[in-house]
């Protein structure tokens, strides 16, 4: 009995005592390196490195890493005589909360400027933070447009948006159907309910019925609930549409796939809006043939682009894995802060921000032309690229100055 | 438990039973008939009705261990799904370290939760801690929350995924179905009788109805009535053991998906009748329907707004459920 | 319970010290509010001295607080354990939210609003589940139904921003009425400190008033308390508004401080979990216990964030994993509810007023 309350009481003493020493986390000197003549140049990174995204998330931080390596062997910040870059780091948890409070650590510990979050709602927060504090904040990756409705303007953003994306893949169809001589009348969509599937589902039907074609059925799911997709397809085969839309997460997109295989349904083309598996290196391995002449509309690090070619094999040899496209835009959303302070010649915040909004940036991922932000805050050079699965490889097909490879306009099955 | 004790005639039981099952009969036919309606295509209906019958039997095992622990020991566990799991995770981790045919790892998973179940049940369950119905819940939610996130914590949250050697498609009058899901329905099927034959036809499952229907009286006749409990908990834990072999190649493997089949086993659970084993099974194959067919009424909305829909409305209408006796 | 005891003791021994012509001891609730009073004031001082990162922790500590209160009340006090209390939570947050982005209403106001609409979907969830003798873990599953309902109908609708969600609209400057100030800025953490004060306040009154010990007798044995005409029905519906309303205001100050909401962040589980086990593990049914868990449970995670992402040698293996913080309380939970069922508050409440009657 007695035994048992001093375990009891033994084991919360013990919490308290490492929440007492614990909570001193080091917050740095509030603001000391900004400004100040000879410290590194501090830029933040916050990606969720911990929980159900932490791969992406540690691919992004590896990525921005690579960038800052890559500066500092150019030799630094000229314009600052040849300053380092330092990486501070952050892991948001994939909780907005967390990294509403990480932002305002990284801010307090001098970084000039912030880049991330991979999730549209820490972004949010987060960009609440950059306006607040006045420091630029570049996402890298983040897909709802909301944010720039705000006229934020400490908020950047290098990838191309959810409605850009989904515009890009209503037009995509209908040129590549028609050079296919199949041309495209009625697209089933099925879309994650979240914003990040909503948004993509919205703007892609918008876009392309402005196209002339018919987008219907669209069916929402659940994607934490949902595990079996045969009855949706089964209402897409029933509904005589020629090519199917899907918005998703990876592990429902690929539920998807292989409830397409086994009803089979009598389409053209399955075409991934803003998808988060058919232009993965891992859904070509866990899929295997089924996921066979999928295409996908999204942003893409740019495979032609003998730069991002060196780049990723770097991070192959030195991590193992596959490049995704994410950490490709992470780096370049650091080399996006890095030119800003470049032009700007100064580590003040405000002017770092102006410098960004003037600056022009050679992007490694697939671009227009190079990364130059409007009076919003996109990037109005972003682009999107359509890429197939051909022969168990990712391989950009249209538009053409940038395809690896012709578009098969057909189904595997 | 109670559609197995004579306190009333037999006749009026088995009428009542009866009355009992033609009006939900009479209920499925009418969603069904809505669900038509509301698409206009028989073949989408029917697939929604095959596959959700179908997943229904896999709800209907990991009820079957659920409503076991509670006719027996009185006792809600939360943790039931995260004991799936965990199952679910051990059945992942021999396939690739091994390379054993996904269903032969039941082998291991019943076994192992087997063990996992008796021990929660001694190490925190029974004795005076463990009385109270409050106790209980915030116990078994805290042994959730500790094995989910354990599982988070080691594994991390990437999904994984198995492959079933050999899938191949169905046709069912048209309606198409993977192989993993009907083998995973017959073998949810088979492991339900195995068990109900158990509990009526062996001297275990006697004790077992014994103590669920009069403890002190069981106590009395000299059954040993803390072990009846431990192993009743154990094998309720080695029910989720098993639908976590068949449900494997189903679904990626994540650390979090025991929360949603732990929501969906408690309605289940409540469905049928709570303590009734036959119950959770017919609650496991309508409530897959409801889920299937929420998605053709409700268009849009998650699956689970129909199930909880259900739920509340056999809460507030009649709480014990279909197939139980109003206390 | 003891209640009687105290109070009946306190009047013999007020009657004897006036005779005596003595000043008398206070009332356990004057008592309470006392400590309440002296505790806020040593609060007020602490987000000057705190650095930034710890201030923040103490604001999310407040609010915690204020949920475990709001549950405290239905839960401890009444016995009604509730496993949705995240459906008060967002109903308050959501509300306050809507008002203020649609038609620009001041949070206060909404915060008001978002209390009232709490407490009335708190009272129609009760009248339903009291009429039709919902008890124990089916009235706790039927909570939770009723949060997750919530939840999916939220993130499904176009009206409230589906599952976007809201963000609260930038000022520049300070301002009280729209209850927005500077990043970091301590005013947060005392508008929290008044807010937390408050609704510990009234459940200190709550709990010494007539309403509230009828509420202890139905719970204690409610077929009791009906037979000596203690109004159940009234007093329960009084009890569940009450909690949903309190826990509402925690609701409605998140949306204003982190300036965000959605409906996983409103409606989630894990809201209506955090407020269980910072109750429980503080102390269920005991006044204090609420603010002793909230420091606990509060301060956790930031404690193991830090730990996970510059762990000592020996936890080396730890890095970059998440989770933990849950794990620890998870594991406090099971082994307070095992060994120390009062809590935290009530077992050393329990062991000094032991010492002292000896």
């Amino acid at each position: 009995m007695i035994v048992r309350k001093l375990i009891a009481a033994a084991s919360t003493g013990l919490l308290l005592v490492t929440a007492g020493c614990g909570g001193s986390a080091p917050s740095g000197a509030a603001g000391d390196a900004a400004g100040s003549g000879s410290g590194p140049v501090r830029i933040g990174a916050l990606h969720p490195v911990s929980g159900s995204m932490a791969v992406d998330g540690l691919q992004m931080r590896r990525g921005a890493q690579l960038a800052v390596e890559k500066i500092n062997e150019a030799g630094g910040i000229a314009s600052l005589g040849g300053r380092d870059v330092q990486l501070t780091t952050a892991d948001t948890q994939g909780k907005p909360e967390i990294g509403q409070s990480e932002a305002q650590r990284l801010i307090s510990g001098g970084a000039v400027g912030l880049v991330g979050t991979y999730q549209s709602s820490v972004s949010s927060n987060v960009s609440v933070v950059a306006e607040r504090n006045e420091v630029p904040f570049v996402m890298d990756v983040t897909a709802a447009d909301e944010i720039f409705q705000h006229g934020y303007r400490y908020s950047f953003r290098v990838q191309p948006g959810n409605g850009a994306i989904a515009t890009s893949a209503a037009e995509f169809l209908t040129k590549v159907s028609e050079q296919a001589g199949k041309p495209v009348r009625k697209v089933a969509i099925m879309h994650e309910q979240t914003d990040f599937g909503t948004g993509a589902a919205d703007a892609f039907t918008e876009a392309a019925t402005d196209l002339g074609l018919e987008v219907a059925p669209r069916i929402s799911y659940d994607a934490t609930t949902a595990s079996d997709f045969t009855s949706q397809i089964t209402q897409v085969k029933a509904s005589g549409a020629d090519v199917l839309a899907v918005s998703g997460y990876y592990s429902d997109s690929l539920l998807i796939a292989q409830a397409i295989n086994a009803v089979k349904p009598d389409l053209d083309a399955v075409w991934g809006v803003s998808n988060g598996a058919y232009d993965q290196p891992k859904f070509v391995s866990d899929a295997g043939p089924i996921g066979e002449n999928y295409f996908s509309t999204n942003y893409h690090f740019d495979a032609q682009n003998p730069e991002t070619r060196q780049l990723r094999e770097e991070y192959q040899r030195r991590y193992g894995a596959p490049m995704r496209t994410g950490a490709v835009l992470a780096y370049d959303a650091v080399q996006t802060i890095a030119a800003g302070v470049e032009h700007a010649g100064s580590t003040d915040p405000v002017a770092v921000r102006n410098a960004i909004a003037k600056v022009k940036v050679d992007p490694l991922t697939v671009g227009d032309g190079p990364v130059r932000f409007g009076r919003d805050g996109e990037n109005v050079n972003s682009a999107a690229v359509l890429m197939q699965i051909q022969n168990g490889r990712v391989k950009q097909v249209y538009p053409p100055r940038k395809a690896e490879s012709d578009p098969d306009y057909s189904v595997a099955w | 438990m109670t559609a197995t004790i004579d306190s009333e005639p037999r006749a009026s039981v088995n009428l009542a039973v009866l009355k009992r099952a033609g009006m939900v009969g009479v209920l499925v036919a009418a969603a069904v008939v809505f669900a038509l309606l509301k698409s206009g295509s028989g073949i989408v209906v029917w697939q929604s009705v095959v596959t959700g019958l179908l997943t229904g039997g896999l709800y209907g095992l990991i009820a079957m261990g659920l409503t076991l622990i509670f006719g027996v020991l009185d006792i809600v566990n939360f943790a039931h799904g995260a004991m799936l799991a965990v199952a679910m995770f051990i059945s992942f981790g021999v396939v690739q370290a091994t390379g054993l045919h996904p269903y032969l790892t039941m082998l291991v998973t019943v076994p192992a939760l087997f063990l996992v179940g008796a021990a929660v049940h001694r190490g925190l369950l029974s004795g005076s801690g463990g009385a109270t119905l409050e106790n209980q819940l915030l116990i078994t939610l805290g042994l959730s929350l500790l094995l989910e996130n354990g599982l988070l914590m080691f594994f991390g949250a990437e999904p994984k995924n198995v492959t079933l050697p050999g899938e191949t498609q169905f046709g069912v009058f048209g309606a198409v179905v993977s192989g993993s899901r009907l083998y995973a329905f017959l073998g949810a099927i088979a492991l339900g009788l195995l068990l109900y034959w158990m509990l009526q036809h062996t001297r275990l499952g006697t004790a077992v109805r014994a103590v669920a229907s009069n403890g002190p009286g069981a106590e009395l006749v000299g059954i040993n009535v803390r072990r009846i409990h431990t192993l009743t908990f154990a094998i309720g834990a080695a029910c989720a053991g098993a639908a976590a072999a068949l449900a494997v190649p189903l679904l990626s493997v994540t650390p979090t998906l025991g929360e949603q089949f732990n929501i969906t086993a408690f309605v289940v659970v409540v469905l049928g009748g709570m303590g009734n084993v036959v119950g959770a099974l017919v609650g496991g194959l309508l409530i897959g329907l409801v889920e299937q067919l929420t998605t053709i009424y409700l268009d849009g909305q998650s699956s689970l707004l129909g199930v909880f829909v259900v739920f509340v409305l056999v809460l507030f209408l009649r709480p014990q459920g279909l197939f139980g006796r109003r206390t | 319970m003891t209640d009687t005891a105290t109070t009946g003791a306190a009047g013999a021994t007020r009657a004897t010290a006036a005779q005596a012509g003595t000043a008398p001891p206070l009332r356990p609730q004057n008592r309470q509010l006392l400590i309440l009073a002296v505790l806020v004031l040593l609060a007020i001082p602490l987000p000057l001295i705190l650095p930034p990162a710890q201030g923040a922790v103490a604001v999310r500590i407040l609010i915690f607080l204020i949920m475990a209160v709001g549950w405290n009340i239905m839960s401890g006090f009444g016995g009604l354990f509730s496993f949705g209390h995240a459906a008060y939570f967002g109903l308050g947050a959501y509300t306050s939210a809507y008002l203020l982005v649609e038609h620009g209403v001041s949070p206060w106001v909404g915060m008001a609003a978002g209390m009232a609409v709490a407490a009335a979907v708190a009272m129609v969830i009760g009248y339903f589940s009291f009429r039709y003798n919902l008890k124990g873990a089916y009235f706790a599953l039927a909570t939770f139904a009723f949060a997750e309902m919530l939840r999916l109908v939220t993130t499904s609708t176009d009206a409230v921003n589906g599952a976007v969600g809201y963000q609260v609209p930038l000022i520049q400057g300070s301002s009280v009425w729209q209850l927005q100030f500077p990043a970091g800025s301590p005013a947060y953490f005392w508008i929290a400190l008044v807010l937390a004060g408050l609704a510990v306040a009234v459940s200190i009154l709550f709990r010494h008033s007539h309403a509230g010990r009828y509420v202890v007798a139905i719970r204690d044995d409610e077929l009791a308390a009906a037979s000596v005409g203690a109004p159940v029905m009234r007093h329960k519906l009084l009890t569940v508004a009450l909690s949903a309303a309190i826990t509402a205001i925690a609701g409605a100050f998140y949306t204003q401080y982190y300036l965000f909401i959605d409906p996983q962040l409103a409606f989630g589980s894990s809201v209506s979990i955090e407020a269980i086990v910072t109750a429980v593990i503080g102390g269920i049914g005991t006044i204090w216990g609420p603010v002793v868990g909230a420091v606990i449970v509060g301060s956790l995670s930031d404690v193991t964030a830090t730990l996970l992402a510059t762990p000592p040698e020996f936890l080396g293996f730890l890095q970059g994993r998440s989770g933990l913080d849950v794990i620890l309380y998870a594991v406090m939970l099971i082994l307070i509810v095992r060994l120390m069922p009062k809590g935290i508050f009530g077992t050393l409440a329990g062991k000094i007023s032991e010492r002292r009657r000896r």
